[in-house]
């Protein structure tokens, strides 16, 4: 599949949480793919070095911290476009998670800013405070052996509910006192447009029903427990992980989303010739 | 910048410490990932927490009296009200610490009870212990203690803290020993990575820490969890000047609510610590920040009224 030599530049976005342990994950899930794709992973700060990624990791850490450093560094903005009108590849881990969702709920009072990119509405801390928190193994259909993933849930935030397309339209009307809504945006062309896929959120994970927390808000959504929580979702350049992969030493995660990064990658710089 | 903490630490710290179950782990870490590169807020009141969140603190630090009023007051400092942190801990979304007195495992168990985030077992308070610090394997939620140099941090760890804070001097506002705790830390660190095993078995007698955990900070080239800077931390420079010495995040306490205005303080702290390598960042958010808390210089503070040397 891969032909000649190919150069990334990963970025991982270093306001604030867990982005040294992503970029020691990425380093050694880089050595376990072909050695003719050369890789530059940077930490993220400004818009400059935003700007020469291929693909962004957006960490774990307290989501409320990243959206105001991010808006206070003149990022949030430029975070949004990487997303949804150039449309490269970003993976969200917790916190990172709860960014890229359209919608959040439980969020401090006077709500936040979000990214989007994923049309999902998640609920923060859903497993309560800090003592709550836990390492369980996970079946994660998408790693090509199946062995179980230990995810890590820190004050997790877990998909509620997948949503119906985000259209400029819709993106509006739903800002509430109990939910946010991210801002929409239209991708700048037709190649950055062919990474969207506005009526597919993958489901690639769910949490095993024994660690199931059913709440009031459940029944009233109408959840079904036997299915299971959703804690990884994927929906065109978008993934999201509402557990870290990064806190453990398995680069599986890793490994699989610089394949998809590479893929993508590649993809566009084809369709961009052609064009 | 600061050393990484690898990825791989987290079992082999747990093992060592003989926690060995998976659901442990994951508290024993947690500070990592919320907290890190982040700031740590002291507040009094739900006002107060909301403007720190606000400001983009990752946790805050509910408390009764910020330290500047513990020296101005005297008196015997205890754990807060209970009903207070819990009303704290309602009105913000971010992580909650409060304070126990050293060795006054009662009190731990208090704050384990209501659900608290983070317990800072700390010199501020008055101790309730002149020997013994808590054992902290047991409780729910993480430790976080205070050390002047790396036997002090290495002990804490090894009683069950899951982060590390330089002592400084709290309520001075004048960052000085902050700086001297985290040069020696530093400097301690340097010289064990260059020890023979032989060596390393005579430091850890010297600076009464055990062996285990001095080895791994020698492999690793820092402390095996997260260290946070404390104790006088007034103005953004001063937070980058501690993430700079190698830092992961900062605590300041009476140097947002003592100062003109708290706010944009805070707001500035926020962005020092997450640019702290950036001097033009730095520049921008120091302009204009209206009046730093006064503070005492540690230089003119008489030996029995510094708060660090509380801790054994």
């Amino acid at each position: 599949m891969v032909n000649a030599d190919i150069s990334l530049t990963i970025g991982v976005l270093a306001l604030q949480g867990a982005f040294s342990e992503h970029l020691q994950l990425l380093k050694k899930a880089a050595l376990a793919l072909p050695s003719n794709i050369t890789f530059r992973f940077l930490e993220i700060r400004t818009a400059d070095a935003l700007a020469t990624c291929d693909a962004l990791i957006i960490p774990g850490g307290e989501s409320t911290t990243m959206s105001l450093v991010a808006e206070r560094s003149n990022l949030l903005e430029p975070l949004r476009e990487f997303v949804k009108v150039y449309r490269k590849p970003v993976w969200g881990t917790c916190a990172g998670m709860i960014l890229l969702a359209e919608e959040a709920n439980r969020t401090k009072k006077g709500g936040q800013e979000l990214i989007g990119g994923l049309d999902v509405r998640v609920r923060r801390n859903h497993f309560g405070s800090q003592t709550e928190s836990f390492s369980t193994p996970l079946s994660l259909p998408f790693l090509e052996d199946s062995a179980p993933f230990y995810g890590f849930f820190i004050r997790a935030p877990i998909v509620e509910q997948v949503l119906p397309p985000t259209t400029l339209e819709s993106s509006l009307e739903n800002n509430t006192t109990e939910t946010i809504t991210a801002p929409s945006k239209n991708p700048i062309n037709a190649v950055a447009a062919s990474f969207t896929s506005p009526d597919e959120v993958k489901i690639l994970g769910r949490l095993p029903p024994s660690k199931l927390t059913t709440t009031q808000e459940d029944s009233n959504l109408g959840v079904n427990p036997a299915e299971g929580r959703i804690v990884a979702v994927e929906q065109g350049n978008c993934f999201g992980t509402s557990f870290h992969p990064e806190l453990g030493s398995d680069i599986r995660i890793h490994k699989w989303w610089l394949e998809k990064v590479l893929e993508k990658v590649e993809m566009k710089r084809r369709l961009e010739t052609e064009s | 910048m600061a050393t990484e903490l690898p990825v791989e630490t987290h079992a082999t710290l747990n093992g060592a410490n003989g926690t060995g179950s998976i659901a442990k782990d994951a508290t024993s870490f947690a500070n990592k990932d919320a907290l890190a590169r982040g700031v740590i807020m002291d507040v009094t009141t739900e006002e107060q927490a909301r403007i720190a969140e606000e400001a983009g603190a990752s946790a805050v630090m509910a408390l009764e009296r910020i330290p500047a009023d513990i020296r101005i007051e005297g008196g015997v400092s205890r754990m807060s009200d209970p009903g207070m942190i819990k009303r704290i801990k309602a009105a913000v979304t971010i992580p909650v610490m409060a304070k126990a007195r050293i060795g006054h495992f009662v009190e731990c168990q208090i704050l384990d009870a209501i659900g608290i985030d983070f317990i800072d077992e700390s010199e501020v308070l008055t101790p309730a212990d002149n020997v013994h610090h808590v054992t902290k394997h047991g409780f729910k939620a993480p430790f976080v203690c205070g050390c002047r140099n790396l036997g002090e941090a290495l002990r804490r760890i090894s009683e069950g803290a899951a982060m590390i804070r330089t002592k400084g001097e709290a309520g001075t506002g004048d960052v000085v020993e902050a700086v001297k705790h985290m040069r020696t830390l530093n400097s301690e660190i340097k010289k064990a990575q260059n020890m023979s095993d032989e060596e390393l078995y005579v430091m850890a007698k010297e600076i009464g820490a055990p062996y285990d955990l001095l080895k791994k900070t020698a492999q690793l080239g820092r402390l095996p969890v997260v260290n946070f800077a404390a104790g006088g931390v007034a103005t953004p420079a001063d937070a980058a000047l501690m993430m700079q010495l190698g830092c992961d995040g900062v605590f300041v306490g009476s140097g947002i609510f003592r100062s003109g205005d708290p706010a944009k303080r805070a707001k500035a702290i926020v962005q020092a610590v997450t640019h702290f390598n950036n001097p033009q960042v730095l520049a921008e958010v120091s302009e204009g920040l209206g009046e730093a808390m006064v503070g005492i210089s540690v230089a003119k503070l008489p030996e029995s009224e510094k708060l660090q040397g509380r801790g054994w």
